[in-house]
Order: structure tokens, then C-alpha cells, then sequence
């Protein structure tokens, strides 16, 4: 900014001023509009759920306040009250928050683009916002990428509408989510996004030819960016919503903006962060590898001992091999926290225990003899002696009995009891509420929420747990995905979301096939002509024949053929021949007719082509 | 001997046919030296003690007869003749010096002129131990003006789309545009193993490529491959990121194809064993990786690989349209220092020569002759009172008195009448322009010629 000419800089220090005066918004949507965390979203909005004992809203809103908003709305839809009750109570809703939020709630949102038209009805922003959901965890500053928007928008009349914040992470790393898997064309110099597209199931990428038709030569396909689902928006999104009413997602809106591009002229830019960390926790695979993260340190600042919430008894321990412990904390002998563990307060656990890799939530009882490895527990649950978890998430107020084993990717929703002495299979969901329940009340879902629940909790006790299921003492149903719902894209994915493959061999059968494929294609276009002559000559033959044309005409034909294929005279009286020989082969009786004709055509052609020589 | 280096010199310089009906490409003269000495130049300065020239009888003859055209170079010259008739490719003549071919070669186009430094392209070859290494360019505006040509001519050719990896080093995706009806497809299993890719446009393929023995000899087994650049080198792009066909169940397709297959395997096993077993052992156990994010080994396990040296600055034309010829004679005096003016050349003292033109043998240049950024041919004669600027004169050419030429070319043994006025105009061989003529931006040639067209 500073080589710009004195002139300039005057009237862009006013028009900068004017900027400044105005505190940067945010809108932050405290709902995922789908139920991939059902059944533990039943009994909590998934903002409030605990990541490292933090409720994730307070990563969103404590990332928002530290790139500098000063004025957030939070819109709430299912569970509004509860996220309101947390809001209140937090520290961002205390008078000396630099950050002021507003909670907007309603029942009516349905989707992304809802809020958004509401935003725009109720003419909440001003100039350019931050637009990020209630589940994000991040520590990128993005006042660079907000100087960069501005700064675009400044130079090139608002031109550009939205920069989507990506950070850089290869294929295959971990916190990349497979369904957000994309892959992005722009320009390089500009960074501006030419084509956006998921690639799950893709096995090819296509791009249209006419995003490269924009004068620059040099563009950029890129496959390493991991969405970290923050977007720098300016006032006319939440407009383009309103006028686009069938705009539901931002996927829908970025492709809406890509493809009117040359019609409404606007235009999406992307920045791209290197060592920032951000990330969407939208499935259960996201939560474990955010959480992970989050112990290792990724998120710094954002650490579980920083207890930036600012909340009494919060705060805890941090040394070696990441091993966090909050206040009052007591380990049986013989116990081993080996690596990346969180212990919340006033939980105690018993004897000769293994511990890693883990985050145990506050006022949790956990027995002797006890492994856990890549357990998730959260608040006020029960766990007894010589039992093993793996890869799990163990919700509120659940009871885990004697020597029972979670295998890979359990989970244990809320107020649920298993056990004694039983072996969960991989991939067990069990939960309070019955799953056919859910289709009973399918209807009033968003319109009630804490009476819903109460009142479905009379209906499941009516109905007996099965033993098999979860064990003696259990209490509890195995949750499946409702049959119905196949049609239903955002339900037919599981809970844990897609296991992320490294290289799905399958590809090398259809590039085997393409690559002769390939070769067919190369190899054709010299013997193309002469063999689509031959054919030609064939099928004209053949249609002499069948409508007895006079042989002369047959003549004619021929010859005029030779200039459309373009073949040496030579050449035709090689395939002439031999069309005419094999001819009668090909018949199925071989009629003296057939002979006669095709016989007294070749001394015809002959003739004909010899004519030719002599005028040539 | 590491690299055997072979040039192309067949080629019949169909986009100026103009230029080339009298002349073979060749042998045009840019900076009064033949086409194809720039080239042998650039072998001989990284050291090449022999080269294969591939070339027309024609050629040939004139190399060893015409002393207008002989090449001042140090190297021995293996000049292998094809037939002109026979229509043959780059990958043709290839596979027609097959037998001289003993060890990795470096094919070189003659109508390259560039400052490249060569030893880049090289070390890719060496460092990768790849399959194929190939110098690119960013593509340069032509400022000057082209006779008969009007207006500003919009480069309407497609364009070439260019996929290299991040390093900007790996060739990952080359198409044309004509080929792209569907738009860009990228197979996700490359996007997976290079995540960035950056697709460039504009740039030039200098026709210089780096080839493994073996690609020699899959050329030999796999007759329907003709071009180096049309089709080989697309071919071994893609190859790249195919996994290598073990089952061979295809037996229900045509003849053809299956032979076509063999020929693939047969590339396929020789250069699997190219790629020696202490080099693999020296992989595995050092910790270098070609690529960074994931875990899998260096270059994915895949043998095949293509790289390409794109410059970023300094001097690379092919000399294959008339427009790249004006240019190349306006810039290439630069790459080499010797007198611009022939000592054989008889000068007036009264005459004003620019310092940079560049005066042939045996040129007479007669009074108040002012030559300014021209290049004169051998034995050429101007007389009293012209003023050529902007032009390039070929060889035997008589410029008779007070005629003014500008930004054309005049091709060997014209005459130009007296007080003719040319401007941008390409006048052909032999030609002969009355006097006190005025021609613009014309194509001056026989009829015999336009005939051809």
C-alpha cells in the first residue's frame, strides 16, 4: 500500500477510515442442518458438544475474537435454548467481551441459505463478514486474507464476493475430511477460483474449457486444499441468497456465482494458509482427528491448558508426552498415561490403568485395569474395572460395566449403560432413543426440542432393551440409519463418516481400458480411409444390387467416391477387386446373379479409371 | 559416451513455404549462417564430438557443395538421408538409425535457435533417471512486422495446455487444445499423487528432447508412432500414471491391438531394467523422496517419468514461420561475436553501415548505401544511394540504385530494379522487380510457385 502515489493515498485513508469505523461482523450458524451426528445431536446441538471438554462453539467464537470481529450473530435453530443458555453464561456474553454476540434464533432455518436471506431481511450486515459455522476449530488469522478481499474489491469494483479460506493439506492427511475432498482450478496470478467440485466418487476430473478462456496463461489445479469452511463474504452474498432462492448450501451458491459468472460478473477468490490450522468437524472421523490435533498442540494457541473460555476450575496441567491433567485429578497405582491424554476435573482413575491417545471429560470414574486408546469420554461417566475402549466416543452420563470391550468406532450416547461382560462389534452405535422413534417424530423435530425429547423418553421406556444388545444390565437400542432414509444423501452416510482409503487400486482397470483405448484412437486415422472407402464401396455394391441400378451409375459412384476419401487410384482398383471378388462369399447362397453383375461392373471400372489415367 | 545427440533436418518448412521453395529449411540463412548451424552450435559448445544429422539428399548435397553453406563446425557429422518423399516423421527417422543408436539420445529440431543452457535439460534427465526430458519456453510476442500479412495477426492457433508439478520440473499432462472437446480431464489418481498442478498455456516446446535408449527401441517394435512430438511424447505423459498391464486378457480384440500390447510391455520390461538394481537399492534406503505430504515412495513407485525444463528468460525460437524468421535474423547475430561485416566484402568508404547488420562475403556495397539492422547475403550488390533497413537479404541479390527497402525479405539472386520502393514485402528467389516500382506488404513470388499452393 505504501508505493501508491500521494494522491491516491489520500482518498484511500478516508475510504480506510470509513472501513475501520465499522466492526467487522461475523455470522456464525450454530447448526449443521443435517443429522450426521444422530443420535448424540438428539440430546445436544452439536456447537455444545465437547471437543478436549471445550464446547466447540467457544473455538469458533474465540477464533472469530481473536482475528479481530467485534460483532457476531449466532444462528440457532435445533436446540436454540440450549446454545442460548451456554452463550449466556459464557464469556462472551460478560459486558467486558471485545466481541459483542447477538443470538438470533428461529425454527424456521432450514439450511444454510436461510439464515442467510434472513441476514439480508433483517439487514444485520454492513460491509464485508465473516460467515463460518458453530463446529469450527481454527487458528488462522485472517485479517491477511481480509486485506486481500478488501483489497480486491476495492481496485476492482465488488467485482469479487466471497474468499473461501483453505489450508494447505496433502491427499491423505489426516484431518482432511473425504467428503469435503475438493478440488479447485484458478488463476494463479489472481487466485481467483475458476471451478469448484467435490471429487468423492470421481474417478475423473473435468474442467470446462471456457474457465481457461480468461487471457491469463497460467492456472492452477489444486488437490491439496482442505476447506476449513470460512468465508469472507461482502453484503451481496447474503442478496444473492435472497434473489437465488433455491441457494440452500455455499456449495450451491459457489457454483451458482462459477457458472453466472459471465452473466452477473461476480467472482470468488480463494487464500490459501500454510501454517494455519482449521477444520470442520463434520463427522465423527473429523471429531477424532481434530481432537487429536488439538492435544498435540495444532491449534496453538488454542491449547486445553490455555483454557481461554475463562471458566472457574476449567484450567489444567500440561507436561510431558502432551499429558493434561485438571484440578484434582487421581491415578490409581500403576497406571500409565503414555501419550496425548486429557483428564478433566474430579475424575479418578483406578489401578494399573493404560491411557493414550485420549480425552477423558470432568467427574469421570474409571476402574482398574482399564486400556483405553483413542477414547473419546465426555462429562460424568462411569467406566469399571478390566474394560477396553478403542477409537470410541463415550457421551454424558454413560455406564460402561465390568470387562466389556468397545471396538473401533462405538459410541456410546447419552445416558446409556452396557454391559457386564460384553464385546461391542466395530462400528456399534447404541443410544437411549429408539431408532424408529425418530420417524415418528420426524415432523416436529425442528419445531420442539427439550419437551420432544422428554416426552419420546416416556415412549422408549416402554419398550425392552435387548440383552444381546447390550448386556444384562444394559439400557439402551442399537442405532441404525432408518431404512427409508437411503434417499436421503446426508443420512446414508454413516456417523463416522468415509474411512479414508490411500489409493483405491480400482482405478488401473479403467486405465488399462482407456490406454487401449488411447491406442485404437492413435493408430486409426491412416487406415481409417481406406477401410471406410472399402465399406463405402461394399454398401454401394450392395444397394446396386438389391435395387438393380445400372452398372454405369454404379461406375459413377465409385469414382466420385475416390475423391470424397481421398484415395489413390491405385488403391481403388485394389479394393474394387477385392470387394468384388469377396462379395459373393459374403451372400449367403451364392447366386449367379450376383456374379453376372458384380462381374460386369469390374471391366466397367476399369474402363472407367483407365479413361481417367489418360485425361489425367 | 553418455548422450548421442541426433538433429532432425528433414523437415520441409511448410509454414513458409514461401521462404523455403528454393532454399530447404535448413539451410535458410539467419545472421548469414545457415538454419541448422544454430543447433550444431549449441551441441558443439556443451561438448559433443559427434552428431547424427538426419537430412534430405538435397541437403546433403548442397552441405558438401556449396560453399555459401558450409558449416564451420569442429564435430563430426554423421549425415544419414531419408527419403524426401516418403513422408516421414520425426519418430520415423528415429526408428530409421535405430542400429546407430547405443545409448541415450538428445534429439534436437534444426530449426532451434536458443541460448538455453543446455546441461538444465540434462540434469533433469540424469537426476530422475528419466524417461524423457524436454525443453519448453514461454512463448515471445513478434514485434515485427510480416510481409502480407495484414494487420495484427491473432495467434488463432490452439493453444498447448502444459501440466507440471509444483517444482514446476515434472510433466504430468500435455493436450491440445483442439483435443480437449470435453474440457480438461484429469484423472483423480494423478491429482491424488501431484495434489498441485499448475496448467500452463503460452508456452513453446523447443523440440529438444531427452530419450532413453529404450524409447528408441519401443519405437522400433511400434511402427504407427510417427511424430516425436505429435504422438510420442504425448504417449509417454500418459504412461506415466498407468499401473503396468500384467493381465493380458484381452484377447478378443483385433490383431492390431494385441500387438500393440506387446509393444508396451516391451517398453515397459526395458525400462524396468534400466533401472539398475544398485540405483533401487540407493533409493530405498536413502531418505529422499521427489514429493512431500504423503508417505508413499519416491516418484509413487512408477518408472516412467517425464520431465521438463521451462525457461523463464533468455533466448529460444523455432525458426518455423516467417514471422519467427524476421525475428530469429534480428536476434541472433547476438549469440555469436564475429566482424558483422565479411572482411571478402567490398565496402565504399561513403557508406553508412549499422552496427548491427551484418554484411555476407564478397558483398560490394557501393556509395551513399545506408544499411541499417539488415542482414546482407554473400555476393550481394548495392548500389549507390539504396537504403535498406529492417530487411534481410539473401544471398546473389542485385539492388540497383536509389531503391528503398523496408522490414522485407528478399530471397536469393533477385534483382530489384532501380528506385524501387519496397516495404514489408517477401520477395522470392529469383524475382525480378521493375524499376521505380512500389510494393507494400506484398508476397512477391513466380507463378510457378503460387501453383504449388
Amino acid at each position: 500500500m505504501s508505493s501508491r502515489g500521494g494522491k491516491q493515498k489520500k482518498g484511500n485513508v478516508t475510504s480506510e477510515q470509513e472501513e475501520e469505523e465499522q466492526p467487522l461482523q461475523a455470522v456464525l450458524v450454530a447448526d449443521s442442518f443435517n443429522r450426521r451426528f444422530f443420535p448424540i445431536s438428539k440430546d445436544q446441538p452439536r456447537a455444545l458438544l465437547p471437543l478436549g471438554n471445550v464446547a466447540m462453539i467457544d473455538y469458533t467464537l474465540e477464533f472469530l475474537t481473536s482475528t479481530g470481529v467485534q460483532e457476531t450473530f449466532v444462528f440457532c435453530c435445533w436446540m436454540s435454548n440450549k446454545i442460548k443458555d451456554h452463550l449466556l453464561k459464557s464469556k462472551w456474553c460478560r459486558p467486558t467481551s471485545p466481541n459483542v454476540v447477538h443470538i438470533i434464533t428461529s425454527d424456521l432455518y432450514r439450511s444454510l441459505g436461510d439464515v442467510l436471506r434472513d441476514v439480508d431481511a433483517k439487514n444485520l450486515v454492513r460491509n464485508d463478514f465473516i460467515l463460518v459455522y458453530g463446529d469450527v476449530v481454527s487458528n488462522i488469522d485472517v485479517s491477511q486474507a481480509l486485506q486481500e478481499h478488501r483489497h480486491r474489491r476495492k481496485v476492482d469494483k465488488n467485482i469479487s464476493v466471497m474468499t473461501m479460506v483453505f489450508k494447505e493439506s496433502s491427499p491423505g492427511h489426516k484431518s482432511r475430511c473425504e467428503e469435503d475432498d475438493v478440488i479447485v482450478a484458478m488463476d494463479s496470478k489472481s487466485k481467483r477460483v475458476l471451478h469448484y467440485q467435490k471429487t468423492q466418487g470421481l474417478k475423473k476430473l473435468q474442467f470446462p474449457m471456457n474457465i481457461f478462456q480468461h487471457g491469463s496463461d497460467e492456472f492452477e489445479v489444486r488437490h491439496d486444499l482442505l476447506d476449513c469452511h470460512i468465508s469472507i463474504c461482502s453484503p451481496q452474498v447474503a442478496e444473492l441468497f435472497t434473489d437465488n432462492f433455491d441457494y440452500q448450501t455455499r456449495s450451491d451458491f459457489v457454483r451458482g456465482i462459477l457458472v453466472n459468472e459471465e452473466i452477473l460478473g461476480n467472482q470468488i477468490h480463494l487464500y490459501v494458509t500454510q501454517d494455519g490450522y482449521g477444520a470442520r468437524v463434520s463427522n465423527l472421523q473429523m471429531y477424532d482427528s481434530v481432537s487429536s490435533d488439538m492435544v498435540r498442540r495444532w491449534v496453538y494457541p488454542l491449547t486445553p491448558e490455555a483454557n481461554f473460555t475463562d471458566q472457574q476450575g476449567q484450567g489444567c496441567t500440561h507436561s510431558r508426552h502432551n499429558v493434561y491433567r485438571g484440578a484434582e485429578v487421581s491415578l490409581g497405582q500403576g497406571s500409565q498415561m503414555e501419550e496425548n491424554v486429557l483428564i478433566g476435573r474430579d475424575t479418578s482413575i483406578g489401578a494399573n490403568c493404560r491411557i493414550s491417545n485420549s480425552v477423558i471429560g470432568n467427574n469421570c470414574t474409571i476402574g482398574d485395569n482399564v486400556v483405553l486408546d483413542r477414547a473419546y469420554m465426555w462429562n460424568n461417566v462411569h467406566i469399571s474395572s478390566n474394560v477396553e475402549i478403542h477409537q470410541s466416543v463415550v457421551c454424558d452420563g454413560a455406564v460402561v460395566k465390568e470387562a466389556v470391550r468397545l471396538n473401533k468406532q462405538c459410541v456410546l450416547a447419552y445416558n446409556v449403560v452396557i454391559g457386564p461382560n460384553l464385546s461391542l462389534p466395530e462400528g456399534t452405535v447404541v443410544s437411549m432413543h429408539h431408532p424408529e422413534e425418530e420417524e415418528e417424530d420426524d415432523d416436529d423435530e425442528f419445531l420442539s426440542d427439550d419437551q420432544e425429547v422428554g416426552h419420546s423418553k416416556d415412549k422408549t421406556r416402554q419398550k425392552a432393551f435387548n440383552p444381546a444388545e447390550v448386556g444384562p444390565e444394559g439400557k439402551g437400542y442399537i442405532w441404525k440409519a432408518s431404512m427409508d432414509d437411503t434417499e436421503d444423501e446426508e443420512l446414508a452416510q454413516c456417523l463416522w463418516g468415509l474411512v479414508l482409503n490411500p489409493d483405491p487400486e480400482s482405478d488401473s482397470e479403467s486405465e488399462a481400458s482407456e490406454e487401449s483405448q488411447d491406442h485404437s484412437r492413435s493408430v486409426s486415422p491412416e487406415i481409417d480411409d481406406v477401410n471406410a472407402f472399402q465399406l463405402e464401396v461394399l454398401g454401394t455394391l450392395q444397394r446396386g444390387l438389391e435395387e438393380n441400378i445400372v452398372c454405369d451409375n454404379l461406375v459413377l459412384e465409385i469414382n466420385s467416391l475416390k475423391y470424397a476419401y481421398n484415395i489413390t487410384l491405385k488403391e481403388v482398383m485394389q479394393i474394387l477387386t477385392r470387394v468384388v471378388l469377396e462379395y459373393p462369399f459374403q451372400q449367403q447362397g451364392t447366386q449367379l446373379t450376383t456374379l453376372q453383375y458384380t462381374g460386369s461392373l469390374l471391366p466397367k471400372c476399369n474402363e472407367g479409371q483407365r479413361a481417367e489415367t489418360v485425361k489425367e | 559416451m553418455e548422450l548421442q545427440a541426433v538433429l532432425m533436418a528433414a523437415g520441409g518448412g511448410s509454414r513458409m513455404m514461401d521462404l523455403t521453395y528454393n532454399t530447404p529449411k535448413p539451410l535458410l540463412p539467419v545472421g548469414n549462417k545457415p538454419l541448422i548451424w544454430y543447433p550444431l552450435n549449441l551441441l558443439e559448445r556443451v561438448g559433443f564430438e559427434e552428431v547424427i544429422v538426419i537430412t534430405t539428399k538435397e541437403v546433403q548435397k548442397m552441405i558438401s557443395t556449396d560453399p555459401k553453406t558450409k558449416l564451420d563446425v569442429k564435430m563430426k557429422l554423421d549425415i544419414v538421408c531419408i527419403q524426401e518423399d516418403a513422408d516421414m516423421g520425426t519418430a520415423d527417422a528415429l526408428r530409421h538409425i535405430q542400429q546407430k543408436i547405443k545409448t541415450d539420445i538428445l534429439v534436437v529440431s534444426c530449426d532451434l535457435i536458443t541460448d538455453a543452457a543446455l546441461h538444465e535439460v540434462v540434469d533433469l534427465f540424469r537426476a530422475h533417471n528419466a524417461t524423457l526430458s524436454m525443453l519448453m519456453s514461454k512463448a515471445h510476442e513478434f514485434t515485427e512486422t510480416v510481409p502480407g500479412q495484414k494487420g495484427k495477426k491473432k495467434t488463432g492457433e490452439q493453444r498447448d495446455f502444459v501440466g507440471v508439478d509444483g517444482t514446476g520440473k515434472r510433466l504430468l499432462f500435455m493436450a491440445n487444445e483442439a483435443d480437449l472437446d470435453e474440457g480438461l480431464v484429469i484423472r483423480k489418481s494423478i491429482m491424488r499423487k501431484h495434489p498441485r498442478m499448475h496448467i500452463k498455456t503460452g508456452l513453446v516446446d523447443a523440440h529438444l528432447y531427452c530419450l532413453k535408449k529404450s524409447v528408441v527401441d519401443f519405437l522400433a517394435d511400434n511402427k504407427s508412432v510417427s511424430s516425436i512430438r505429435g504422438e510420442l511424447v504425448p504417449y509417454l505423459v500418459r504412461k506415466q500414471f498407468s499401473k503396468s498391464m500384467t493381465s493380458p486378457n484381452v484377447n478378443d480384440e483385433a490383431d492390431q491391438n494385441l500387438k500393440k500390447k506387446d509393444g508396451n510391455a516391451n517398453l515397459e520390461i526395458q525400462i524396468l531394467s534400466r533401472d539398475e538394481v544398485l540405483l533401487q537399492l540407493t533409493r530405498e534406503r536413502s531418505c529422499w523422496n521427489d514429493h512431500r505430504g504423503d508417505m508413499s515412495e519416491a516418484y509413487h513407485g512408477g518408472r516412467l517419468r517425464c520431465y521438463v525444463h521451462i525457461m523463464d528468460e533468455g533466448m529460444c525460437y523455432r525458426v518455423n514461420t516467417l514471422a519467427a524468421y524476421i525475428e530469429a535474423n534480428r536476434l541472433a547475430p547476438k549469440l555469436f561475436d564475429e566482424p558483422a561485416v565479411h572482411p571478402s566484402a567490398a565496402i565504399s568508404v561513403r557508406c553508412l553501415i549499422g552496427a548491427d547488420s551484418i554484411i555476407g562475403a564478397s558483398c560490394q556495397i557501393s556509395d551513399k548505401a545506408s544499411i541499417k539492422r539488415s542482414m546482407i547475403g554473400a555476393s550481394t550488390t548495392v548500389r549507390e544511394k539504396v537504403k535498406v533497413t529492417n530487411s534481410i537479404i539473401m544471398h546473389g541479390v542485385t539492388i540497383e540504385e536509389g531503391c528503398n527497402i523496408q522490414g522485407s525479405v528478399i530471397c536469393s539472386n533477385a534483382v530489384i530494379g532501380r528506385g524501387a520502393d519496397i516495404k514489408y514485402c517477401l520477395v522470392g528467389s529469383a524475382q525480378r522487380i521493375e524499376p521505380e516500382a512500389e510494393r507494400t506488404n506484398e508476397v512477391i513470388v513466380g507463378t510457378d510457385q503460387l501453383m504449388e499452393i
